[in-house]
Formats: C-alpha cells, sequence, structure tokens
C-alpha cells in the first residue's frame, strides 16, 4: 500500500496516496459543520456550528481535525482499521514543538499507523518542481510563508511567516462590496466565490491607479437572485497583496518582503535562492498575480532580483495549488523505503519528541 | 564506564547497520574527555562559537557552523539543547549536557535521522546523570 500524504490547509485540505505527478485524489474543504445531537429539532439547521480545525496554517481544534483525518483515511482513503499504513504531513513553516509532537502522538495513538514523517511546506515545494534550494512565496487561505531552502533545509533566520491571507482578501472584498451595496445581504462563502471568480492583480501600480478612477463593471448573481456589479474591488484584493496598506497593514509588499529575506542569507547563496524562487498556495493562483510578481521583482532597485521558476512541463495543471502535496506524494517514495521515517518501535521507545530527531 | 567506552561502545557503534564518522565527548571549555580515532582536531574559538549558540540561538546560522576547519550549514536545531549541522549528505549534531558537550559526525550512508537518535539518546542519558 502506498503512503498516503496529507496537507492540511486553512481551507482545502488536501490528500490522497503518495503517486508521483498526479494531484492529491482528495481536496476537500478543511471547515466543518457541527449538527446538533438533537435531530427532534425542527430548527437544527440554524444550531449548526461552524468549526475550522486549521486555522492560520496551524492545527487548532484537535478533537475536530481527529475527525476530519478519521473521515479521510478510512472513507475517503479506503484504510482499514487494523490495517492502517504509512503518513507524510507537510508543516507549515514555524510549526510549534508541541503541535509537531501532538500530531505524531494523535497518528500512533489514536489511529494507530505504521509510519510517520513530516517535512515543510516549503521544502516540498521545491522538490515538486524538481529543486532542493530556492525560495518559496506561499500564499494560502490563512497565511502567507516567505522561506528560503538550501539543500532541502529551510533556513529559519531568512524565513517569515505572515497572518495574511485568502481570508484576509475575502474579508477585504465583503467591506469593499458592502460599501457599495450595502443593503444586499452578502454571506462570507458567497464572497470568497466572487473572489475565486473575479478577483485579479493590476499589471503595475500605475496601471492599478487608472483602475482606481475607471473600470469596467462585471454583473454577477447572487445565489439569492439579486444581480450587483464588480468593478476596481477585484483589483483591490489583488493590490493588497502588494500594497498591504490597503488592508490597514503597516508592512511592505510581498516581493520587498521577499528579498527582505534573501538578503539575509550569505551572498554566496543568492543567485541559488533568486533563481529559483516559487510561488505556490491557493492565493497566489489569482489571475494576473504571477505577472505583477515578476514585473515587481525585475523592478528591484538592488541587485537581488528574483526569477519565478516555471513547473516542468509533466507536472498536472494548476500545480501551485497543491505543490507541497506533490512534494510530499515525491520525497514519501525515497522516506519510507529508506526507513527515514518514525517507526511505531521509535515511538513506543522514545515518544512524541523522536519527531524532532528523525523528521525535518 | 570510562568515557572512551561511550565513545566505543555507544556513539561508534551500529544503527541499523550504519555508524557515525567520528565522536567526541568534549567539556563546555573545549577539553577533550574522550574521541573517537579519527575525530578532526578542532580549535578553541570553534566551540566558543558553539556554546555562545546555545545561548544565542541563531548566532551561528549567518556564518556558519565551524568544526575542525570544516563548515557546516546550520539547519534546524533544538534551541539552547541541540545544535545541527550539514554538509552535502553528512552533517554533524552536536547535543549539550550539562558539563559535556557530545558531538557526532555523520557521512553518507547514515541519515541525520539516525545520527540524531545515537548522539541525543547518550545526551539525555547524561544529562539524567547529571553530567
Amino acid at each position: 500500500m502506498e503512503a498516503v500524504v496529507v496537507d492540511a490547509g486553512s481551507k482545502l485540505l488536501k490528500a490522497g496516496f503518495a503517486v508521483p505527478d498526479h494531484p492529491p485524489s482528495m481536496i476537500i474543504p478543511t471547515q466543518m459543520k457541527c449538527l446538533p445531537a438533537d435531530e427532534t429539532s425542527t430548527e437544527a439547521s440554524l444550531h449548526e456550528i461552524i468549526i475550522d480545525p486549521v486555522v492560520r496554517g496551524f492545527i487548532s481544534d484537535w478533537d475536530a481535525m481527529e475527525d476530519l483525518l478519521d473521515h479521510v483515511l478510512y472513507n475517503g482513503l479506503g484504510w482499514e482499521i487494523g490495517n492502517e499504513g504509512q503518513i507524510l504531513f507537510a508543516d507549515p513553516l514555524s510549526t510549534p514543538k508541541a503541535a509537531r509532537e501532538q500530531l505524531v502522538q494523535l497518528m500512533f495513538e489514536r489511529f494507530n499507523i505504521s509510519g510517520f514523517y513530516a517535512s515543510d511546506q516549503a521544502v516540498l515545494s521545491l522538490y515538486a518542481i524538481g529543486r532542493i534550494s530556492g525560495c518559496t512565496v506561499d500564499i494560502g487561505h490563512g497565511k502567507m510563508d516567505i522561506a528560503t531552502v538550501i539543500e532541502g533545509a529551510v533556513q529559519q533566520i531568512s524565513s517569515r511567516r505572515f497572518e495574511l491571507g485568502g481570508l484576509d482578501l475575502t474579508n477585504l472584498l465583503a467591506q469593499e462590496l458592502g460599501k457599495s451595496y450595502p443593503l444586499v445581504n452578502l454571506s462570507i462563502s458567497d464572497v470568497e466565490k466572487i473572489k475565486e471568480q473575479y478577483a485579479c492583480c493590476a499589471e503595475d501600480d500605475a496601471a492599478y491607479e487608472k483602475l482606481q478612477l475607471s473600470c469596467p463593471e462585471e454583473q454577477h448573481t447572487l445565489p439569492d437572485g439579486q444581480v450587483i456589479k464588480i468593478g476596481r474591488a477585484r483589483y483591490t484584493v489583488g493590490e493588497a497583496l502588494f500594497q498591504p496598506s490597503i488592508l490597514g497593514l503597516q508592512a511592505h509588499g510581498v516581493v520587498e518582503q521577499l528579498v527582505h529575506c534573501i538578503s539575509t542569507v550569505s551572498s554566496e547563496n543568492h543567485r541559488q535562492l533568486l533563481e529559483n524562487t516559487v510561488l505556490c498556495g491557493g492565493t497566489a493562483s489569482m489571475s494576473g498575480f504571477e505577472d505583477r510578481f515578476q514585473k515587481e521583482a525585475s523592478l528591484c532597485s538592488s541587485a537581488i532580483r528574483p526569477c519565478v521558476v516555471k513547473p516542468p512541463e509533466y507536472m498536472p495543471e494548476n500545480l501551485s495549488k497543491f505543490s507541497a502535496w506533490v512534494g510530499g506524494a515525491i520525497i514519501a517514495k525515497v522516506v519510507f523505503p529508506q526507513n527515514q521515517h518514525v517507526t511505531k518501535a521509535d515511538y513506543d521507545e522514545t515518544g512524541p519528541s523522536i519527531v524532532h530527531r528523525k523528521c525535518y | 564506564m570510562s568515557w572512551q567506552s561511550y565513545i566505543d561502545d555507544h556513539l561508534m557503534a551500529d544503527i541499523e547497520g550504519n555508524h557515525l564518522a567520528s565522536a567526541a565527548i568534549v567539556g563546555h571549555d573545549g577539553s577533550v574527555w574522550a574521541q573517537s580515532a579519527n575525530f578532526p582536531q578542532f580549535k578553541p574559538d570553534e566551540i566558543t562559537g558553539i556554546m555562545n549558540d546555545f545561548e544565542n540561538p541563531g548566532s551561528l546560522a549567518p556564518t556558519g557552523l565551524y568544526l575542525g576547519g570544516t563548515k557546516y550549514m546550520v539547519i534546524q536545531g533544538e534551541p539552547g539543547a541541540v545544535i545541527r549541522g550539514k554538509k552535502g549528505p553528512g552533517g554533524v549534531t552536536l547535543k549539550k549536557t550539562n558539563q559535556a558537550l557530545i558531538i557526532g559526525i555523520y557521512d553518507e550512508p547514515m541519515t541525520p535521522g539516525q545520527c540524531n537518535m545515537v548522539v541525543e539518546k547518550i545526551g539525555d542519558y547524561l544529562v539524567d546523570q547529571g553530567l
């Protein structure tokens, strides 16, 4: 049986058997609904509680995560109780030690797996495009990680995590639409869908300024039948990544942040990092983002100019939405057969702290 | 048990078919308590740099970790307890105990995980003994 690879994001959980060069077989929303135990109530739908097991990239609700993994492994991927296999997890940058230990404990004690490995999402995204060194700009739903990786090891000192992601852009869009349509009742999930359909990045900041003054509007029909027009708000959402002041944040845009991170690495490695820059994550697949990023990068005044790398042709389309998962599938083929993973025996002997020794 | 037997019987022992390239137990001041035959000769200021990194984690990362003149790239360790360095397919793990430093240098086919297991296990044992 192949090993299972899981990348649990704040919005989408990617899971599947480790078959390289293929997308994950399961891409499901991480968000769960808690149905009330009392089914006699006729107003049951009003008591539905929405639970997010993964917040800002980190697992925060362990009970919910356990239920979600149970569904994914036994129902989704067909694991049988008593015959559980090996599993590889993709961790975000700066995952707390305690969280890594709790995950390995959960997997061995509750799910009785036979082998465990965890790797950083940044390292995995680079493996997916065939590199062991480079930088990744991973913009997900709940967080943005800018990481520098050299020979398969994340340089902690020059990597940064930002609590900024698609979620904040959705809220921004909701705010902008609320200004134009104060009386229309827009749910967050409606705005999320509008964002995915319409959000894009202007070519450069001059183009953005022009669009702010006059922008062609598109009509969109909401689920309840009302029609709204979406104009410059779609570009505002994309621009926020390059000008975080739009979100009210005192921070530099994404390209400057990357340049700053690279500059803290010793200069002999600069070229390697710059020539191998990967954009990944759901939010980074926004229309126009890559071109704008490359354009901003070429305008950099310093000697440090990132160059975005294209994925190999044999990789599935939309790789950036699940590059960490694909990298996990690639490395699973090496780690498990070569016994570099944490086995049940290792866990029983040393306990959860074994994850820091064997997986990094 | 003599310090040398910690090296010969434990640190340099086989784990899953592989063993460390060299190992040593040194004091925090750099004095050698025991070492394997081929352990590189290191300089006092290399130990100073290492001890400083245990106090101020991250201080070695910009310049790199030097041991016996060899430069290792600093990778994720455990602040204040373990420093790990990488050089191509090999590397080094340094574990700090109350009075000593356990150093294990590995090369392929040994994996970083295996080196960590050996070095840190001995380190944990010594810490339990108060050393």
